[in-house]
């Protein structure tokens, strides 16, 4: 069991998928946690930085621990940060959470509507609480 | 085992098992003795998208041919699939209730959706496609769609 060093911060990386609902829902779910829930102790990195090998994008998820947020089973973010070498917590398909949150059903893709919103909320909650535990040591590092 | 008729088109490889009948929506029905086991083909799923939810009629339902038998939401649409044929409902797969994602990962085979006790079984198969006749119908309009792009 790792705990985190008290300067480390968790990474979220979403999915970058555009034009996508599940995607949108990702990246939503994304921005509430490292904006508003918890901007002390997550930060974002984009999935497209890594794709194009941004070296401070890189150095990120190399030194943090990272939860990872996939729009389809594609999992584009999921495996682009095991190829860069990160030390993932935990990774999310937005479709799992979804068959969680059944009542949430998103739709639209640039703009959600409250079905995704609700999910895309529901999602940011079950991050900010694996985060708090991640910062607390409670919860090692190895997806358990 | 269960053999298959494939075309790809792009990225993409269609199976069509060649054990079963098929409506024209892609919904398969295979006899077993008397009863006949339902689900969706390789290419329905795949065009349909990741399976979210599946609602399936339940034990005991009577049905007649072309009435809603399930309805699976999926990452994309919500598809209202009708029966291949009449009966009653004797089984359905519970794996509909707690992984619906077999229906992506397996369609012909443990993502099944229900076995119906068949009403009129010789009647209802008149109605359906074979295999060669559904796999010629899906590619021509899996052709005809990459060419309008």
């Amino acid at each position: 069991m790792t705990n985190i060093d008290h300067k480390e911060k968790v990474v979220i990386i979403p999915c970058s998928g555009i034009g996508k609902t599940y995607g949108t829902v990702s990246r939503e779910a994304a921005y509430n946690v490292t904006e508003d829930l918890r901007p002390e102790d997550t930060r974002l990195v984009a999935l497209s930085k890594l794709v194009l090998g941004d070296e401070e994008a890189r150095s990120i998820v190399e030194g943090n621990p990272a939860i990872t947020i996939d729009g389809c089973k594609l999992a584009c973010a999921t495996k682009m940060v095991q190829c860069s070498g990160g030390r993932i917590a935990r990774d999310y398909a937005v479709l799992d959470v979804y068959r969680r949150y059944k009542q949430f059903k998103p739709q639209g893709i640039a703009e959600l509507n409250e079905g995704g919103e609700q999910l895309a909320q529901a999602l940011a909650n079950e991050i900010t609480q694996l985060v708090d535990e991640l910062i607390s040591g409670k919860r090692g590092e190895d997806n358990g | 085992m269960t053999d298959f008729l494939e075309f790809t088109i792009d990225k993409f490889t269609f199976r069509t098992a060649t054990d079963r009948f098929y409506n024209d929506e892609g919904v398969w029905a295979k006899p077993e003795n008397n009863y006949v086991r339902i689900g969706i083909s390789d290419y329905l799923q795949q065009r349909s998208g990741d399976v979210a939810f599946a609602e399936v009629k339940s034990e005991g339902t009577t049905v007649i041919f072309g009435e809603e038998i399930a309805v699976i939401e999926t990452i994309k649409v919500n598809i209202s699939l009708t029966s291949p044929v009449a009966g009653k409902v004797i089984e359905v797969n519970s794996a509909m209730e707690t992984s619906p994602e077999a229906i992506n990962q397996d369609p012909y085979g443990t993502g099944w959706l229900v076995v119906i006790e068949a009403a009129e079984l010789a009647i209802d198969l008149k109605h359906l496609l074979d295999p060669q006749a559904y796999f010629a119908k899906i590619k021509l309009e899996a052709e005809q769609e990459v060419k309008k792009e």
